[in-house]
Formats: structure tokens, sequence, C-alpha cells
């Protein structure tokens, strides 16, 4: 499980330096096109995300369900104000923002959800075998 | 890894290591073990008193000053929040918030409450609030 993990994780770090690594030389051949405009509109867009996110962990002291419900209302607004400016919401379909950050933190949520269960299960796992050794 | 404890009155605690090779865990045990002799300056009504880490229960920083929590006893620190997470290393102290260090050699459990807050309960049964985020360096100190 951990090295499919790793595995996952790499695989989209690797592309990720591809997309941009090429784009980098697509941008100095041909400037910045319609498609590398996107790409580079994503990354920014994933990185103002990235680091709302780590605030939102930092600084909130919520319950799990909660942080969830903050993330979704903080995540969609950003979307929405950052398609608005980059011209890829209409205003008869901005909703559609919802649509797309909520399949995805639905997905994120169910996936956190296990894995805190799997930590605190392992933790108290070792706690117990601490006690038994008299340690 | 075998361990054999004695008594041997009138002379000071001494623990002696062998093995066949020195490697990283090793290393690692010998680093654990003087973590263990580590103590804290702090204050209590206005005395300066030294506190074993093993007596530590957690540290918590409120309004940017900083208590040590021992199983009955509240003292001041003088250090900064960075300065006490710079020597956790190798220790059973792991950052559980913004605000709180938490002992685990005096972890009894870790609870979810109704699938929303996480709490860690102590051995003298004190609750203490964990961030999600904390959650995998406690992980981390119980893989070590």
């Amino acid at each position: 499980m951990k090295s499919i993990k790793i595995i996952l994780r790499d695989t989209c770090i690797l592309a990720a330096l591809m997309i941009l690594s090429v784009f980098a030389i697509s941008i100095i051949w041909s400037g910045i096109t319609e498609e590398i405009g996107l790409v580079l509109k994503l990354f920014g867009l994933a990185l103002i995300i990235v680091v709302v996110n780590y605030l939102i962990d930092e600084y909130l002291s919520l319950s799990m369900a909660m942080y969830y419900v903050v993330k979704y209302f903080a995540i969609t607004a950003l979307v929405m104000l950052f398609g608005f400016i980059a011209g890829w919401f209409y205003p008869t379909n901005f909703w559609m923002a919802f649509v797309y950050v909520g399949v995805v933190l639905i997905l994120a949520y169910s996936i956190d959800s296990f894995k805190v269960k799997k930590d605190i299960e392992f933790i108290n796992g070792k706690i117990s075998d601490r006690g038994q050794r008299g340690l | 890894m075998q361990i054999i404890t004695r008594q041997v009155k009138d002379k000071p605690l001494t623990v002696t290591i062998e093995y066949p090779e020195r490697t990283d865990f090793v290393t690692s045990l010998v680093r654990r073990i003087s973590s263990m002799d580590t103590s804290f300056s702090a204050s209590i009504d206005g005395r300066r008193v030294k506190i074993r880490l093993a007596d530590v229960y957690y540290i918590e920083n409120v309004e940017r000053k900083l208590f040590l929590y021992t199983a009955k006893e509240v003292y001041r620190l003088d250090s900064s929040m960075s300065e006490m997470l710079s020597i956790t290393e190798d220790t059973g102290l792991v950052r559980i918030s913004r605000t709180c260090i938490m002992n685990t050699d005096h972890l009894k459990e870790i609870r979810q409450v109704r699938n929303s807050h996480l709490e860690a309960v102590l051995d003298n049964d004190e609750m203490l609030i964990v961030s999600r985020k904390y959650l995998k360096d406690i992980k981390r100190v119980f893989q070590k």
C-alpha cells in the first residue's frame, strides 16, 4: 500500500516536472500558446489552493467534517474567482465550480477519514504493545 | 534485542548497550536514551527548577508564553516554541497542534470523538486536542 502511494506520488511529481520542462522549452520556441497558458493558470491555481489549505490546517481548530465544509467553500470561492479572472466561467455556468470542487473534496474526505482511522489504530496498537512490555 | 535490567545499589543509573556492529538503529537508540536525560530549566512561584524530560506531560504556548505541565504542576518556560521544537528530535516529544507539544511517553490513547475531533488521553487522564495535521508526526514517533 505504501509502495503504491509512493509510486503514485512520484508519478504525479514527475509528470508535473515533465509538463513544466516541455512547456518551458515550448515558451522559448513559440511563446505562450492557449494550451500552455491554461496549464500555467492551473499550476497557479494549485499553488493558491495549497497555500489556503495549509493556512486552514495551521490556524483553524475544527472538527474533521467542519474542516472540509470550510475548505469546500473557501476553495470553491477561489476557483470561481480565479475562473472568472481567467475566463473559464461565464455568469451562466459558474455553479460548475461547486461540482468540480465537491467531487474532489468528497474523494479527499473519504481517503482522509480512512487514513486517520488507520493511523489511530496503529498508534494505539503501539501504545498497547508498550504497555504489555511494561515500558 | 534483549533487555536486561538489574538493581545495583549505591551506583548512579547506568545504561550499557552492547551491539555486534554500530548500525543506524544503535545510534538512534543511544540518542534516544541520551535525550531521556534531558532536563528543562523552568520556574514556579519565583523559584528556578530543573524538570526531567520523563516528567514532562506536555508543553503549551499560551499567548506567546510557554508552560510546561507535569502530572501535578505547571511551570513557566523561558524558551520559545521553535527552540522547544528543535530539541524534540529523537525524544518522545511531538507537536500535536499549533500551540502544544506532547510527551508520547505519557500517551495512553488517541481517540476520535464522533468522527470529528482527535483527542490524546494521557496517563493522568488529562485530554489534549490533536490537530489532524500532526497525527502523522505522532505516528512517526511510534515508527522509530
